[in-house]
């Protein structure tokens, strides 16, 4: 069964790459181009995962992460955070905003799909 | 005489006695030959262990070598996916400005740098400031060729790229964290230049795909800054 993947990106380059990296899964992909759009439709579509850039027009990741953590409809949804920055600072404020990892641009392929599946893996435990 | 009763009992002893010394002779002659049979057989067994332990050996080998090549056949994809990306990037526009944002689009989401300059040939020896990211654009507004420009201004001159780590030259000043300046030529004709500055902190240094990464800006943004400036002039005609 397909799992559902939210991408949230303001850059169609990032989008365009995320999607053919995800093209080689069992991933059915919606995408959101700024924050508000991507906690619209998280509520709405209610995805297995969300992929969420930090920096976006209207409402930043960091904002959006938080906003899709205290909304109980979008709360439990796993989210990783892409970010240019992998200082320690911005981590520890994306993990205190609720994400569950992050991964850093340029995007690696293979730890992308790795992150995704262990994510993915543990949720469907969970929900057994 | 008492010799010559017990004579009998004496023979049927010694027969007796070599009749058991023939039967351990015979056992001793059995068990040596059972030996040399099992040491054959262990000879054998230790052979057929080492071959297998070879062939295991060739086998975990042969897994390893193809776990190394999916590996690089998995990199070759990614490769070719942020190839693909910024070729259709690229080329998805006629407007200039999103060509120029395409651009930095490129430089800071593949090849991982959030400072950047993007310039625009105004003739064979100027170049007009389009776009920049992260560093001061004011600094940056034009640059001439020759070496009083720094070596930005030696790469315009003389329309060759520069790349940290493959040149003697050291970049300075506010060149300093200079990693690659790369002329966008089109037939040898200077469309522009880009220049890139600090790498990601999480960036060990350039790897092979951000080289053909810096191949495919070269040309492939030459031609399509090139078609942003015939694109107007080409509505005009077909007006």
């Amino acid at each position: 069964m397909k799992k559902k993947v939210l991408l949230v990106d303001d850059s169609n380059t990032v989008l365009l790459m995320e999607k053919m990296i995800l093209a080689k899964g069992p991933f059915e992909i919606i995408v959101a181009h700024d924050g508000v759009e991507g906690v619209e439709k998280a509520k709405s579509e209610q995805p297995d995962v969300i992929l969420l850039d930090v920096m976006m027009p209207r409402l930043d990741g960091l904002s959006a992460c938080a906003a899709l953590r205290s909304d109980p409809a979008t709360a439990h949804i796993p989210i990783v955070m892409v970010t240019t920055r992998s200082e320690e600072a911005n981590i520890e404020t994306a993990f205190r905003n609720g994400c569950t990892d992050y991964v850093t641009k340029p995007i690696n392929a293979v730890e992308l799909l790795a992150k995704l599946n262990d994510i993915l893996d543990a949720n469907a435990a969970v929900a057994q | 005489m008492k010799n010559e009763t017990q004579r009998p009992f004496i023979e049927k002893v010694t027969q007796d006695t070599r009749d058991y010394v023939q039967s351990l002779l015979d056992e001793m002659q059995r068990l040596s030959r059972s030996v040399a049979e099992l040491e054959v057989e262990i000879q054998t067994r230790d052979q057929r262990e080492l071959r297998l332990a070879q062939r295991m050996a060739a086998v975990e080998a042969e897994s390893r070598n193809f776990a190394t090549r999916y590996a690089e056949v998995e990199q070759q994809n990614a490769n070719l996916a942020n190839l693909y990306v910024a070729s259709y990037q690229l080329h998805g526009t006629l407007d200039r400005d999103r060509v120029v944002a395409a651009i930095q689009e490129i430089i800071i989401n593949l090849i991982g740098s959030e400072q950047l300059v993007i310039w625009e040939a105004e003739d064979d020896d100027t170049l007009r400031h389009v776009g920049s990211f992260g560093v001061d654009a004011d600094a940056w507004r034009t640059v001439g060729a020759g070496v009083e420009d720094g070596l930005i201004g030696l790469c315009l001159a003389t329309r060759t790229r520069f790349i940290a780590g493959e040149s003697a030259i050291l970049p300075a000043g506010r060149e300093k964290n200079l990693t690659a300046c790369i002329p966008l030529l089109l037939d040898d004709q200077l469309a522009g230049m880009i220049a890139i500055f600090e790498l990601l902190p999480q960036k060990e240094g350039l790897a092979p795909v951000d080289y053909e990464l810096f191949e495919l800006l070269a040309s492939h943004a030459a031609s399509a800054l090139y078609c942003t400036r015939r694109a107007p002039a080409a509505a005009g005609a077909a007006q």
